[in-house]
């Protein structure tokens, strides 16, 4: 076929060889072959095309499409993307106050926590959440927050009475008495963990360190007071067993006791030869 | 119907008396003059050592090509391009639409695909010296060819208009931006405006489905011209050099005496391969799925970690990684020069040797250019893009950092947190990788380090000096360091062992 096309001259000539050879020669069957391989390939494109709509490993899943973050409604979300960081995956064990304690939700009202999280505490490293105060969450996610994680945490119910007012406002400053009082108190019920002079004790490190106290408001105090840190092993003020309940006078003579310790302008870090690290800039 | 006796003769078609089908073809092909004209280009002899499967992927680079177009223009039935509709429209294409994932995912693969098969086809005429004389005009119109898909690539991304896409034309206007005196405009041109806005996709749209796939299939006609009329390259022998004087002469003697037809014989090969390309592309998209859309591509959305589609990455992470001061110069000045280079390689290297087994010249630049490639790839995959802007909110302190720590640490725990210091700075194996991670950062850094590093701050870290009170220094490194293995002791305070030692230690 190859000499025969070499010397076709005129165009039909050519033009007939190449017909002949299309149809009757290897060559011509071969054309047949891979005409035959394309409709194939097509055939096997479109079937599987087809086999497409029922559920191929590589169909996306709706249940896994972004939502966007203003519209997420699932407590347990919203709580692991906005609060775990600090209180803890699971609500406890964090570096802030467990919000995995009944005692506290059965204190607080829905009311006080919304506000807290929406406006969060002026001096402390609590954020204010919502959008309007610069955060990431709107209204109602602030809403569905409060709600749910009561409804998550706060368990069976406590009989109501003799709980302690969780806030009770800032108590005169440089009240000499309820220091005093305080003093009793603490010596008297705290001091067994954390030292004569709070310096520490069993329980590690000082709760009258300026530093500490600088960053820690009053009502951060009496939250700790009244709802301990059980998950650190500090007791609330029920107190250990055979003990009884701190009063609320109680409780907050000891918050005023620990206050007396603030100092007017807490130090820089120490190191023993500079008082302040920040003069290292200028030689 | 006429009545021309060559009528009946169909190439490949029927012999004997045809059937109505066969009639109607043979009127077609009286009109159109199909056999006559553009059969024997078909037919035309190639080398018989050019059908081989080294051969085979500029024809599939082209089918993937004529999908991708297929493909395109089904999606475009469905795809909303105005920058509010955009996004729900694709969202709506892959959720609600029954095949509508998969003909995303075709698009998808069809794209990644072509990209993937026009390199190694690249790389192959590249070993194969077939750029040189008299194939210059094949090689120049690739050349171009190339860049244009990697323009359908790039605006192809952007039309999911997610974050990526944002993401994507953020860095590509940052680049542009950098032009000296057209910058801005080039800018304004691009996105329609100063910012990504609604204008911004029209014009993406218009570059991805009408200008640039024009440009493209009015170069793939004349690239395909010019392989026909020139003829496909022989198999390189070593010793066997190409001169402008005798190629011609030498070639054409080649094919009278060892060719075959390309249609039917020579296109075995592409066919076959095609076939296993159009196999892999469909279970690549039935199986892996399209890409995105993720996120809605809100601005005050920060909480993801957008990367480019794979083709860009190595451009993206030499961005990222380059100091300031090279950027501009490389950003700039590199790609044009590089495909300048490029283009005109069978211009001064047009004669010669074609084989590869003799050019050790040409496997130093391919693996050159391959490693500075891949490597750039793996840092972008690898490197931390930007922090994680969650983590402060979203990864609780590990819980060994919270047991047995004294009031004061656990504010400067709290301080980690609130800071955001966990977006940049890992604990516990979670959080940001922008800075080192600080699990055992008291055994590298003493106290007094550690104070120097909060408040000043050093390379990518922020100083936090101004925004720290002193207590909450003081809280923040109490609780740094504790941050040892209980095995192995802090850094020793070099400062408690006298003042001359302390600033001998820094
Ligand atoms: C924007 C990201 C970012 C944030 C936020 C950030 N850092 Fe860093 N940090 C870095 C980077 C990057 C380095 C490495 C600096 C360098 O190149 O020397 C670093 C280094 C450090 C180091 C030294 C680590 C070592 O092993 O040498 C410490 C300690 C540190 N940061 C603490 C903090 C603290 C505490 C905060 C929060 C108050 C914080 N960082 C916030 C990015 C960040």
């Amino acid at each position: 076929m190859k000499t025969e096309l070499l010397r076709a001259r005129s165009g039909r000539q050519r033009r007939r060889a190449a017909t002949r050879g299309a149809s009757g020669t290897p060559a011509g069957q071969r054309a047949r072959q891979w005409i035959a391989g394309i409709a194939g390939q097509v055939v096997a494109f479109a079937a599987l095309a087809l086999a497409a709509c029922t559920g191929l490993p590589g169909q996306p899943d709706p249940a896994a499409r972004p939502i966007r973050p203003a519209d997420v409604k699932d407590v347990n979300v919203l709580y692991a993307g906005n609060c775990a960081g600090c209180h803890g995956a699971e609500g406890k064990l964090g570096a802030a106050r467990p919000l995995a304690d009944g005692l506290y939700w059965h204190v607080v009202r829905d009311a006080d926590v919304r506000d807290v999280v929406t406006r969060g505490i002026e001096g402390t490293e609590m954020p204010a959440f919502a959008m309007s105060e610069g955060g990431a969450l709107t209204d109602t996610q602030i809403d569905l927050l409060v709600t749910g994680l009561r409804a998550r945490w706060q368990g069976t119910p406590l009989a109501n009475r003799g709980l302690p007012a969780w806030s009770v406002g800032s108590a005169p400053a440089g009240d000499l008495g309820a220091t005093q009082r305080g003093a009793a108190v603490f010596a008297a019920r705290c001091a067994l963990c954390h030292g004569a002079t709070g310096e520490g004790g069993l329980a590690p490190g000082s709760l009258v360190d300026p530093s500490y106290l600088a960053l820690v408001s009053d009502q951060a105090l009496r939250s700790a007071v009244i709802f301990g840190r059980t998950d650190l092993g500090m007791p609330d003020y029920r107190g250990g067993r055979g003990e009884t309940p701190l009063t609320n006078g109680e409780i907050s003579d000891v918050v005023a006791w620990l206050g007396s310790h603030r100092v007017a302008s807490p130090r820089w870090p120490a190191t023993p030869q500079r008082a302040n690290p920040a003069r290292e800039e200028k030689p | 119907m006429a009545s021309n006796d060559d009528d009946t003769h169909v190439p490949g078609g029927a012999t004997g008396t045809p059937g109505r089908l066969g009639r109607l073809g043979a009127w077609l092909d009286a009109r159109l003059r199909f056999s006559e004209q553009i059969w024997p280009e078909l037919a035309h002899h190639v080398p018989r050592s050019s059908a081989s499967f080294w051969y085979v992927f500029g024809s599939a680079t082209l089918l993937c090509f004529v999908l991708q177009l297929v493909t395109g223009i089904c999606l475009s039935l469905v795809y909303s391009p105005s920058a509010a509709e955009a996004w729900a429209s694709l969202e709506w294409l892959t959720y609600r639409e029954p095949t509508g994932w998969f003909l995303r995912a075709l698009h998808y693969w069809g794209s990644n695909f072509m990209v993937a098969l026009m390199t190694i086809h690249v790389v192959q005429v590249f070993f194969f010296g077939a750029y040189k004389y008299p194939r210059e005009l094949t090689w120049v119109v690739g050349c171009f060819l190339f860049l244009l898909t990697l323009a359908m690539a790039f605006t192809g991304q952007v039309m999911r208009f997610d974050q990526d896409a944002y993401w994507g034309l953020g860095i590509g206007a940052a680049i542009a931006g950098r032009f000296p005196f057209v910058g801005a405009i080039v800018v304004d041109l691009m996105l329609g405006g100063p910012i990504i806005a609604a204008e911004t996709l029209s014009r993406f749209f218009t570059l991805h489905v009408f200008v640039v796939p024009a440009l493209l299939l009015a170069l793939v006609a004349l690239h395909l011209w010019l392989v026909l009329k020139v003829g496909i390259n022989e198999w390189p022998m070593p010793g066997r050099l190409v001169t402008r004087e005798r190629y011609l002469e030498e070639y054409h003697q080649l094919v009278a005496e060892d060719g075959e037809p390309f249609v039917p014989d020579g296109v075995q090969k592409d066919l076959v391969f095609s076939g296993l390309v159009m196999v892999a592309l469909v279970t690549c998209a039935a199986v892996l799925g399209p890409s995105g859309p993720n996120g809605e591509p809100d601005p005050t959305l920060i909480n993801t970690l957008p990367r480019p589609d794979f083709w860009f990455l190595p451009l993206f992470a030499a961005f990222a990684l380059l100091p300031a001061y090279m950027e501009t110069a490389l950003m700039l000045a590199a790609p044009p020069v590089l495909f300048l280079l490029a283009v005109a390689l069978p211009f001064y290297s047009g004669t010669g040797e074609k084989s590869w087994k003799v050019r050790p010249g040409a496997w130093i630049l391919v693996v050159t250019v391959f490693v500075t490639l891949g490597t750039l790839a793996w840092l972008g995959i690898r490197s931390p893009w930007s922090p994680q802007m969650d983590a402060w909110s979203a990864t609780p302190t590990p819980v060994e950092m919270v047991r047995g720590r004294t009031p004061l640490q656990l504010q400067g725990a709290l301080i980690v947190q609130s800071r955001q210091c966990r977006n940049c700075h890992a604990l516990g194996g979670a959080g940001g990788q922008r800075g080192p991670a600080l699990d055992d950062v008291a055994t590298r850094l003493t106290r007094d380090q550690l104070i120097r590093q909060v408040i000043q701050g050093d390379g990518d870290m922020p100083a936090y000096g101004k925004n720290l009170l002193p207590a909450e220094v003081d809280a923040l490194v109490a609780f740094l360091v504790t941050l040892h293995p209980a095995n192995e002791p802090p850094a020793r305070d070099a400062a408690t062992l006298g003042p001359g030692v302390a600033g001998a230690a820094r």
